[in-house]
Parts: C-alpha cells; structure tokens; sequence
C-alpha cells in the first residue's frame, strides 16, 4: 500500500513538474541571412521570456522544400523562409503564418543586396548580353531564381528560351563565371565580399533593381495550429526576437563575432564583422506590399502560381510587440 | 494465381499507401493519394515534353553505361587472362571502389561543363567498376579444358580470348550489364536534380520546389517503369545470345 502511495506521489510530481515546462517551440532555420534569431539561442541572456514562457530548438536546414515536408510531417512549429516560399507554400495549401520579418532586399548602400555578377572583362556589358548565356542560381523557385527571371524579363530575354538559368552552389558561383560555364552567377555574403576580393567580376544588377522595389527576402512564420494553440507563448518569442533584432542592430559586430564563436557562422570573423549586412527592421514589421507585388509577379509574369494566393491572410502581425 | 504471385505484394504496398493517404494521420501534401499521382502520371506520358524529358535522362544514361560496358568488358577480360594487367589494375580498382564517385562531380562540371558531358563521364565512372570487376571474375572462372582444347587446335592468344574467353565469360558480363545499368540510370537521375535544366531528375527537384509531391512521385513511377522496362529488355537479350543457360524474371 505504502509502495503504491508512493508511485503514486511520484507520478504526480512528475506530471505537475511536465505541465510547468515551458512550452517548446521546434524552430527550422536557414544558414544566411538570419542573425538576430540564431542570437537568441547563441545569446539567451537577450531573451529573458526564453526558458520562462517557452523553450526554442533551432534546427538547421540547408533548403526550404525540406524544411516544409518537415514541418508537414509534424516535426517543425515554426521556422524561417523567403517570403515567396510561404507563397508557394499558401498555395498549395499548406497552414502556415508569416508573423515577423527577419530581412529585406534593399536599395542603399548601407545595405547588402543579392547580386548577379559577371566577368569583368567579359563581353557580357549589359543584361541583354545575356541572350543566348546561363545564368546561375542557387536553387529553382528560389528568390535567386526569381530575382534572376525578374532581371531576364527586364532585359526583354525570355528565361529558359533565350537565357538558361542553371541552378549551381553558392561556392561554385565564383570560378564557374571565371571560367565562362555560366556567364552570370548569384553572389550572397559571405561568398560576395570573398569574390570581390579575388577580382575580376563585376555587378550586373541587384536583387532589388530586378525586382524593382525593396522587399521582404525572409520571414519567420508559425503553424496556424500553433498559433491558435500557443498565443502567449508566440507573443513571448516575438518579444524576445524584437530585443534580439534591436541588441544585433546596435551591436552588430559583437553579435557576429557571438555568432561566430557560437558556431552558427564559418566565415572567418574578420571578415564576417565587416560584410555589409542585408536591411532588417527593428520592430520586425513585415513590407506586406512587398509580398503582394511579388506574388503577382509569380502569378502574372513567371506563372510559378495556378492561381492567386492572399497574401492579407497569409501575414499576421497581431503577435509582434505594440 | 502463380501468375499473379509477383504482384502481390506491389499491389499490398499500393493498399498501404492509399490508406495512409487517406487516413488524415499526414498532409496530403507528403502522401497524395494514388488518384493524384495516377492523374500527373498521365499528364506527364501524355505530353511531347514528358517524352523529351525522359529521352533526355535515358541519352546521358545510355551514353555513360555504354562506354562503360565497352571499356568494363575489355578492362576485366585482359585482367582476368592476365595476371601482368590484373596486378596492374586491382589496387586501383579495388582501392577506389568504395569512394563515392558523386563527390568528384563538382570538379566534373568544371572539367566537362554543365551539359550532358559531365553527367555522362560520372556514369561511366559509377558503371566501370561493377562492370569491369564481375567480368573479371568471369574471365577467370572460364574453365580451363576449354582453353587448352583451343591452345590445341592452334588458336592464338586473341583468337582464344575473342572465340573462348568471350563467349564463355558473357553470363557474367550480362549479370555486369544488369548491376551497371540501374546504376546509370540512378546517377543521371542524381546529378539532373543537383545541376541540370532538363531530364527526369530535374524535373523532380523542380516538383520538390514546387511542393508538388504528387508529380514528383508520378516522377518516381516513370523511372521505376524505365528501370523494370530496361532490365526485361536486357534479360531478353541475355537470353537470345546466352541461349546455353536461361535466366527467369519473375514477371517477364
């Protein structure tokens, strides 16, 4: 009897002390562009909610499409993505949330913009010299690849019929445009600031000069189902990754060189800390026109949509601090 | 009923995806149902493009696996009469089998280009070890009464390799044929979904990107048919010219 009380009082204790857990948010990220939310886990003394009203696993991975079949087989609540990849994602019917924005393409030279570079004495001058070329992209039905299309279609070339778009790794962008494999290539940092250094290349056009407006590259987004479930603790996270943002923006090169030593970042530091950086917004405020004309732009131009996706429902912004 | 029994357990895995699909335990998204897949399967064999697309793999698999057969052949039949050439060539062949060829595929693409070129040099790549390694056992296991009955009529060195060896090797060199051939077909698939803007495993990442899941297994189903249609073919041919000892496929 006394062994049953017991086991009893002990299941008790342990039941009580589970529901006082905080609860967990299973977090898929990226591996560029997204430093102020990997400071939260590198630097949790930034986040005084986290621990207390929720804990966060950030889990790595290297593409979106696996990203989304991770969250569609119930291993993700949440996670980071382009926001044209939400699109993607909405239309196809997936249940699934912008709430905060991580980063944005945009004009200014205070900030880094994706860039489509080619041989500095190359016979390529203009985006009309690509007719007949390829350009390289991270992956299909990327930004990259969009950003690319976007620049194509500026120049009056068709992609795929007059410009191939060659979906290659960031790493091999530099030497396949030296060696003339690709005539274009997408630089990101760090793998920008290391090919200016060897020489040789120079910008074609931007990311946001293709598109032609400043507009969102990645967002945070959540599972409906956990936002209906979980609105306190979503709230709680927004408030701690706004600290987080507004800590990395006025600390910058502190934050990367935490980053680095957390290992969240490979780039040698020094020259980590000096590469521009993409624009982020300090309250973490989605450019929800932005999105709008982007997809429009995936709907009306590239046909990469069967059919238009509401970007006003798609975005949620009612969780971020007031 | 003896006829039906290869079917069976496709058509049971066939029952356990659809009530998966239909089960609501997942996304429709990550298990579409077997009407879903069905109707991008027809899409896609309906279409001119599907058949281009899939001319497109087949032509950088065929290229790779047939110079790999032509040197496999070659290579393991003077290894397998030679013990000079075999000393030669087996650390080498030995020695590298285990590495994964795949890896050497970046530094392919800036040798041989993005094209079909690059592709094509892997395959070779992948399909020259298993064909050169099973016809060199073949070529050894030739019984040797045959070759002295030949050394005793007079016939040469060649002439015994091209009239004796050859022949008496071709059920291995077919059971090499039958390895080589999945496997060129798999890396063209693998290397059109890392680098490539056609061919069927293009075509799947670009489904993948799309989260079109339903027309990346309609993808899967294509290749798979590709595989099985290719490997009756080969067993066919196997046992028109190996007509001495047949070999059964369950649902030829």
């Amino acid at each position: 009897m006394k062994r049953a009380l017991c086991i009893l009082a002990g299941i008790l204790v342990s039941t009580f002390a589970v529901a006082q857990e905080p609860t967990l948010i299973r977090l898929g990220r990226g591996f560029a562009a997204e430093e102020q939310l990997w400071l939260m886990s590198a630097r949790p003394d930034l986040t005084p909610n986290q621990g207390k009203k929720y804990q966060l696993k950030q889990i790595l991975f290297q593409a979106n499409p696996e990203r989304f079949q991770a969250y569609l087989a119930g291993e993700l609540d949440a996670g980071t993505a382009p926001g044209l990849a939400v699109i993607f994602a909405r239309a196809q019917g997936v249940d699934m949330k912008i709430v905060a924005s991580i980063s944005q393409e945009a004009a200014g030279k205070q900030y880094f913009t994706t860039a489509y570079m080619v041989k500095d004495d190359g016979p390529i001058k203009t985006a009309q010299d690509l007719k007949g070329g390829t350009v390289g992209v991270v992956g299909y039905k990327t930004a990259t690849d969009l950003w690319a299309r976007a620049g194509l279609l500026n120049a009056g070339l068709v992609p795929d019929r007059d410009t191939k778009v060659f979906s290659l790794g960031f790493p091999a962008m530099g030497e396949s445009v030296r060696t003339r494999k690709i005539q274009a290539g997408t630089f990101v940092e760090p793998f920008y600031s290391a090919e200016m250094a060897k020489g040789g290349l120079r910008k074609l056009f931007t990311a946001t000069e293709a598109v032609g407006y400043d507009h969102e590259l990645l967002d945070i987004w959540f599972s409906e189902k956990f936002l209906k479930a979980h609105p306190d603790v979503v709230r709680a996270f927004l408030a701690d990754y706004v600290a987080a943002t507004k800590y990395y923006l006025a600390n910058m090169e502190q934050a990367k060189r935490d980053l680095s030593k957390a290992g969240f970042v490979r780039t040698p530091v020094d020259i980590y800390v000096k590469n521009l950086d993409w624009k982020r917004d300090p309250d973490a405020r989605v450019n929800v026109d932005s999105l709008k004309k982007l997809s429009t732009f995936m709907l009306d131009k590239l046909q990469w949509l069967e059919k238009p996706v509401n970007v006003d429902e798609m975005v949620d912004q009612s969780f971020l601090p007031r | 009923m003896k006829a039906l029994r290869p079917y069976i357990l496709v058509l049971v895995l066939l029952a356990a995806w659809e009530i998966a699909a239909h089960s609501s335990l997942w996304s429709p998204l990550l298990f579409p149902s077997l009407e879903r897949i069905g109707r991008e399967f027809w899409l896609f064999v309906s279409r001119p493009e599907g058949w281009w697309q899939t001319w497109t793999s087949l032509y950088r698999a065929f290229g790779g696996f047939v110079l790999a057969a032509v040197a496999g052949v070659l290579l393991g039949m003077l290894m397998g009469r030679s013990a000079f050439v075999a000393s030669l060539l087996d650390p080498l062949f030995s020695g590298t089998y285990a590495v994964p060829k795949l890896a050497l595929f970046p530094i392919f693409i800036f040798v041989f280009g993005l094209g079909s070129l690059s592709k094509i040099v892997l395959i070779f790549l992948e399909c020259l070890y298993p064909m050169t390694i099973i016809t060199y056992h073949g070529a050894r296991a030739v019984q040797p009464v045959l070759l002295w009955s030949a050394q005793n009529m007079g016939a040469s060195r060649a002439r015994t390799l091209l009239r004796v060896v050859f022949p008496a090797t071709l059920p291995y060199v077919f059971a090499a044929l039958r390895v080589a051939l999945p496997v060129a077909l798999i890396v063209a698939i693998i290397t059109e979904m890392i680098s490539s803007v056609d061919g069927l495993g293009y075509l799947v990442t670009y489904s993948l990107s799309s989260l079109k899941t339903d027309r990346m297994l309609a993808l899967v189903v294509v290749i798979s048919l590709l595989g099985l249609a290719l490997d009756h073919a080969l067993v066919a041919l196997r046992n028109r010219l190996v007509y001495w000892e047949k070999l059964d496929t369950y649902c030829a």
